[in-house]
Formats: C-alpha cells, structure tokens, sequence
C-alpha cells in the first residue's frame, strides 16, 4: 500500500511538472498579451506627457504613499556606488519613493538576470547598456521613456536606442575607447601619435630597443580581449561595411574569407607579442598600476580605465588615440553606456517618471556620477568636472568628426554568446591551443548566436 | 496468494512514516523532480531561454552535442580534472588520516588546520589561489631570488595543475575526516589478531585497514568523484574557464550556452548529459566499491 501511495505520489508529481513545462506557453501568452498592451501603456507615458506635468499625474507616488520601485542594475567595473548617490538625491526630492536595487555585473549576469526576470515578470526599471535595447525592445517588454525626459539627453544618445520613432532607453553617459597613452613617455621619446600600421609599429620597436612594454594587457580577462577585438573591427571592418553583421547572417561574408576581419583578429597577436609576458595572469588593477609606472607605454582599453589610472596616481598624465587601421583613418570608439530602460508592464509608471526626472533634471546628481564614474555626460548642458587629461584628444576627435559609435558592431553582434564566445577562441590562439583558422571558423559557426 | 491485511496499529505506524516522509519528497519533487523534468522537455527544443517560441527539434540538439568541439574538450577537461581529484584526494587525505590516527602530537591542532579550507566558499578559493599564483608567491620569487613559474592560471599547459592544487588544498581535510573516523572504528582486536597470526604493519594495512575502510572508501571516491564532475565555482573566480577554453567545465560551458549564449534548449541537452554521467558514474563505483565492504 504504502509503495503504491509512493508510485502514485511520483507520477503525480511528474506529470505536474510536465504540464508545469507546458505552462511555459502560457506565460509566454500572458507575455505576448503584455506585449501587446505595451503600446497602450507607452501611449499612456506619451499623453500623460502630453497633457500634464510628470508630477501631476495622480499615481500612488503624488499622493505621498509609499513606493517601492524594483532596480536590476547590470554594472560596469566603473558604476559600483552610484546607486548610491541616486538613492540620496531621490529621497531628497521624493521621499516617498525607495529604489530596491539589485547590482550585478553587467557582463556576466545581467543577461542571465533578464532571462530569469522574462519568466517571472520584469523589475520596474533596468540599467544596462544601449545594446540591451535593441535585445530587449524586441521581445516587447520595454516600456517607451518619457518624450520629457529624453530631450534632455544629447540627440546622440537617442540614435541606438530608438526604435520606430518610440525611445525604450535613457542614455545616461558615455565611455571612449582606444589606445590611451602614456603622455610623458610619448614626449621622452618623441613619439608621435600613429595615424597607420607602419606609425605604430615603429613605436613598437622603440618600445622593444629600450626595454619599455609596448602594450599594457590583461587577458586573463576574457571580456578585455572581445572589447578591444570590437575596436578593431569598428576600425577595420565596420568603416568599410556598416552592415557587415547584417551579411554575415546573411551568408555574404565570413570571418574566415574576411580579409579585414582577419587583420582585425590579427591584431590581437600584435598586442600579445608586446605585452606583459604575465598577461594571462595579470588582472586590470595590476596591469593599470604598471601602466601608471610606466612600465608600459599604451593600453588598448576604454574610459573605465581611467578611474584607476587616477585612483592609483592622481596626477598621471595620459592621452587617447584611435587604434590605428589599414587605411590610416581611425576613429576614436564611442560607448552610450549606463542606459535606462522600463518595464512595459510596471504599476508604477508615474514614480519611475520621477526617478527618471531626478537623474536627468538634478544637475548636482548627474555631475557627481560623472566625476566617480570618469565618463562622459550624455545630458545637455552638464559637464563633469573631474580632470580628465585625455579630454584634450577627445575633444580634438570629436571637433573633426572623427568618432564613431561602437553599438553600430554591438548591435549586429552580440555580446552575450557572439563576441563573449569568440574573445575565448582568440584566448585559445594566443595561447597555442587552437589554429587562427579554427578560431575563424569558430566564429563563423555560431552564426545563429550573432544577433 | 492473498496478502495479510494490515492491522490497525501497522496502518497507524505506516501514516506516520508517510508524513514524516512527506516534507522531504515535497521538496526533492520541487527541488529536482520538476526541474530534471522540465530540463528533458527543453532538450529537445531550440529554446532561447528568453522568447515565447519553444520549437520543437527532436533529438538535434543531442546530435550536435557530438560534433560540439568545445562541449568534447570541456568533457576531457572535467575528466581530467575528475580523475586526478579522485586519485589524490583519497590516497592523500588517507595518509593524513593514518599520521593523525597514529597518535602525532598536536593531533587536533593538525586535525583543524587541515579541515578549515573546505568551510570556506569555493569561490574565495578560486580567488585566494589567483591572488596566491600570480601575486603572493611571484613576489616570494622575487624575495628569494628563484625563478618558480607560479603563475598556473596564466598558461593553458599548467591550468589543470594550478586548479588541482586548489581544490586538493580545499578538501582533502574534509576527505581526512571520514577517513580518521573511518579508522577510529576499525576493532583493535582485529590488528591484535593480525599481529598474532604474523602480519607485518603492511599486511595489516592492506588485509585489514583497507577492507575495513571500504564503506569510508566508497563514500570518498563517490563524493570526489561527483562533485569534481560539477566542478563550476572554483573555476567563476579563478580562471573563469581559460586561458580560451583550457579549463572550461561541462558545467561552465552548459552556463555559457545557456544563459550567457542564450541556447537553453541546446544547453539543457548538455546538462542531461551530464546528468546521466553522474549517475552513472555513482551507480558503477557503489555497485563495485560495495561488493568489497565487509562487516566488522
């Protein structure tokens, strides 16, 4: 009897599972009905902007009651603490409004964190990068920002994370990325900044005569080699073809028969060949620290460097340049990275306008995340006020045009499962364990993975 | 042949062990029934993990499991690991176990020191040995004037033995325990009649230490055995599977795929596998392992 309560206890249970599996579909049905109400409530945020001020809307959050707003914060090495600072300011001018956040590295979990969210419904809002918008704006589970809202953000801001005239992110600022270098070691040596291949490998060699590093690396962190593998491929791909992701899935092109997305993996073997002997053991406060010292002259890496080139040594002086390409026209990189999204099924719509209204109105706020984070400002009229000692290359780049927004190569090629996936094939090269013609190919095989 | 109809106080007793019972089943059903069950029925879709769509692909995904050349090396690679973890694991924590059990002084100073690394989380671990391998002992180069290659993590070639040296340090005090335990319990009268009937300290170790540690045997080697076949948080803070791929686990890679790849039903194949390895390799090494146990 008892063996017979056990098997039928059992079997019970299974078959609950299995139509626990098959619930999946409706949920993904409650999904698509949310999706299709996404418009409706978008329009709603568009005429409650429209018709009245965000802070006449009659929501819980105006009558003073208690709101409680659900945050995954997908973060970069740099943003760990603002959270913080926007908690200050929001209960300065709306106190009745808490943020419950939840911080996770953006490169490793915040993806894993969406997947888990899609099942089980959406925090109010997400911080991610502008990338996410196009992945996420796709599944309809993105709420439309606020038009008020957006404008106060650069016009720049807008281009990647606008979809059919509708804005589903917050650009809240911007990364830089490309060669930074040692500006004293530059002028020692008379070095000047290389437009070509050939500029740069004299500096190279320079660097090689008189015992000086070339290039500060930290492979060991795989996320490092796709970054400035995407870089390059800005440079060298991308410039050339805009829409090369597009053919790739396409069947057009290939990484193995791409004689530029061949230079662009090649140039990786350039970087490992003048690097630190120690790379793949070395992390990115360590290879930071001896850049600093100068024991190397140049570090292929982005703004999120310069928080602890200046926390290490508030007075060393560095500059940017472009990764220079076949053709000698390089541009500077350009990241939109804190990027804010919205559920498009939140309750709470009228409060996340009032959070949405703090980072972009209190210019106090936004100042004070930009000189932690040592990034640029994506709203008008706000600068931050850190010293910056690559700001006068930047500058000088962006007064002749000569930048370009990475998540043009973001967008067509994913981080998550595409480029994330190829850095550790490059890894395996660089390291002897597989041929450049399997990582090629590696990469052409997970095609279906690229978008 | 009719069945004796149970008496009152047997269906009594019977209810007690059912709800007894009954918290347990609930969440070994929730906990791992559900889910393995929910894993077979992604398998054989091409899920995303993320969208609506759950298209039906048969056994594709298993198919291509065998034509997967990074899913094959994170195989080998978890073999290795496996197999090396198993043979030092045991044959080291039960040396330590017979010097402790042979009276050493400071036993239980020794006993301590060798048990505290496996409270720690295996993520600190990976993290205390990346530090270790490529700060601390790179700077006792340094002091010492020797020219050691401490930095394991660093090549593809030393990976494996940098993380075996990792892991080994975490739990061979855990594996020493059960083994000291295990020797604590072995009857002196049966050395004493070793000894009467001549056998030297070597045959008293192989003709009766060793058969009465075999139940202690079958659960080192089973424990290490599957739980280096699930190797996945020494390796998040460690090397994070590289450098490239060179210590890439079944379990790192089904993540990678599934969550980070998003191919969760391809994924899920993956992790199906690995399920079936494991009870397979348990049920292999009990069957045999237990045929060899004797009884005091």
């Amino acid at each position: 009897m008892k063996k017979k309560t056990v098997s039928i206890l059992l079997a019970a249970s299974m078959l609950a599972a299995m139509l626990a599996g098959c619930g999946g579909s409706g949920d993904s049905g409650k999904k698509d009905a949310a999706a299709g109400n996404q418009e409706n409530a978008a329009d709603d945020v568009a005429d409650d902007a429209d018709d009245t001020d965000t802070e006449d809307s009659a929501d819980a959050a105006d009558d003073g009651e208690e709101v409680t707003l659900t945050v995954l914060a997908g973060q970069s090495t740099t943003d760990a603490g603002i959270e913080d600072m926007i908690d200050e300011a929001l209960a300065e001018k709306y106190p009745n409004i808490t943020l419950e956040w939840e911080c996770v590295d953006w490169g490793n979990d915040f993806q894993p964190k969406m997947q888990q969210y899609l099942q089980s419904g959406l925090p109010d809002i997400m911080i991610g990068k502008a990338q996410d918008v196009a992945t996420y704006q796709a599944l309809g589970v993105l709420g439309e920002i606020d038009g008020a809202y957006v404008d106060r953000g650069l016009d720049a801001a807008k281009e990647n994370v606008t979809v059919d005239g509708k804005t589903y992110g917050l650009v809240y600022n911007a990364l830089y990325q490309g060669v930074y270098y040692n500006r004293a070691l530059f002028e020692e040596n008379n070095w000047d900044i290389p437009k070509t291949q050939e500029d740069l490998q004299k500096i190279i060699d320079d660097c090689n005569a008189k015992g000086i590093t070339p290039f500060a690396s930290h492979m060991v962190d795989t996320w490092s080699i796709g970054n400035v593998t995407m870089q390059f491929m800005m440079n060298d791909v991308f410039n050339k073809t805009p829409d090369w992701g597009d053919k790739f899935r396409n069947g057009e092109v290939s990484f193995a028969d791409s004689e530029e997305m061949k230079t662009a993996y090649n140039y990786n073997k350039l970087i490992c060949d003048n690097t630190f002997p120690e790379t793949f053991s070395t992390e990115q406060t360590d290879c930071d620290a001896k850049m600093v010292a100068g024991e190397a002259a140049m570090k292929v890496s982005g703004s999120w460097s310069i928080q602890n080139f200046l926390d290490i040594d508030e007075s060393f002086d560095f500059g940017i340049f472009p990764f220079p390409n076949q053709t000698g026209d390089s541009k500077l990189i350009f990241e939109p990275n804190i990027t804010v999204m919205t559920s498009a099924e939140t309750e709470h719509q009228d409060a996340i306008n009032k959070v949405l209204d703090v980072l972009t109105g209190d210019q106090e706020l936004a100042v004070e995340i930009y000189d932690y984070t040592k990034t640029a400002s994506m709203l008008k009229d706000v600068t931050p006020t850190f010293d910056n000692p690559s700001q006068t290359d930047i500058d000088a780049y962006a007064a002749d045009g000569n930048i370009v927004d990475v998540t043009l190569g973001n967008n067509q090629l994913v981080w998550g499962g595409f480029q994330e996936e190829n850095a550790k094939d490059v890894a395996a090269w660089l390291q002897g364990q597989e041929s450049f013609e399997d990582a090629l190919a590696a990469s052409d095989g997970r095609v279906d993975a690229s978008n | 042949m009719k069945k004796k109809k149970a008496s009152g106080m047997e269906r009594k007793m019977s209810r007690q062990y059912f709800i007894l019972v009954l918290p347990g089943f609930i969440i070994f059903t929730i906990g791992l029934i559900v889910p393995l069950i929910l894993s077979l029925r992604y398998s054989v879709t091409s899920w995303d993990g993320m969208s609506a769509e759950k298209v039906f692909v048969g056994f594709q995904n298993y198919i291509d499991l065998f034509h997967d050349r990074n899913f094959l090396d994170a195989w080998w690679f978890t073999i290795k690991f496996t197999i090396a973890n198993t043979i030092i694991q045991n044959v080291v924590a039960l040396l330590f176990a017979i010097a402790l059990d042979s009276g050493i002084k400071a036993q239980k100073f020794y006993r301590a020191a060798f048990f505290i690394p496996c409270l720690i989380s295996a993520v600190i671990v990976g993290f205390v040995w990346l530090k270790m391998f490529s700060n601390v002992l790179p700077a006792i180069n340094g002091w010492l004037g020797t020219n050691f290659n401490f930095l394991l993590f660093g090549d593809s070639k030393t990976v494996l033995s940098g993380l075996l040296i990792a892991n080994n340090w975490q739990w061979i005090g855990y594996w020493m325990l059960i083994y000291l335990a295990g020797l604590q319990s072995v009857p002196a009268e049966l050395y004493e009649a070793a000894r009467v009937d001549g056998a030297g300290p070597i045959k008293r170790f192989f003709n009766v230490t060793i058969p009465m540690l075999a139940p202690a045997i079958t659960i080192c080697v089973v424990g290490i055995t599957t739980g280096s076949l699930k190797v996945y948080d020494l390796l998040v803070s460690s090397t994070k599977g590289g450098p490239g791929r060179a210590s890439t686990s079944v379990i790192y890679q089904t993540y990678a795929t599934a969550i980070n790849g998003r191919q969760y039903g391809y994924g899920s194949a993956m992790t199906v596998t690995l399920v079936l390895m494991l009870l397979l390799v348990a049920l292999i090494q009990v069957k045999g392992l237990k045929k060899k146990e004797v009884q005091a």
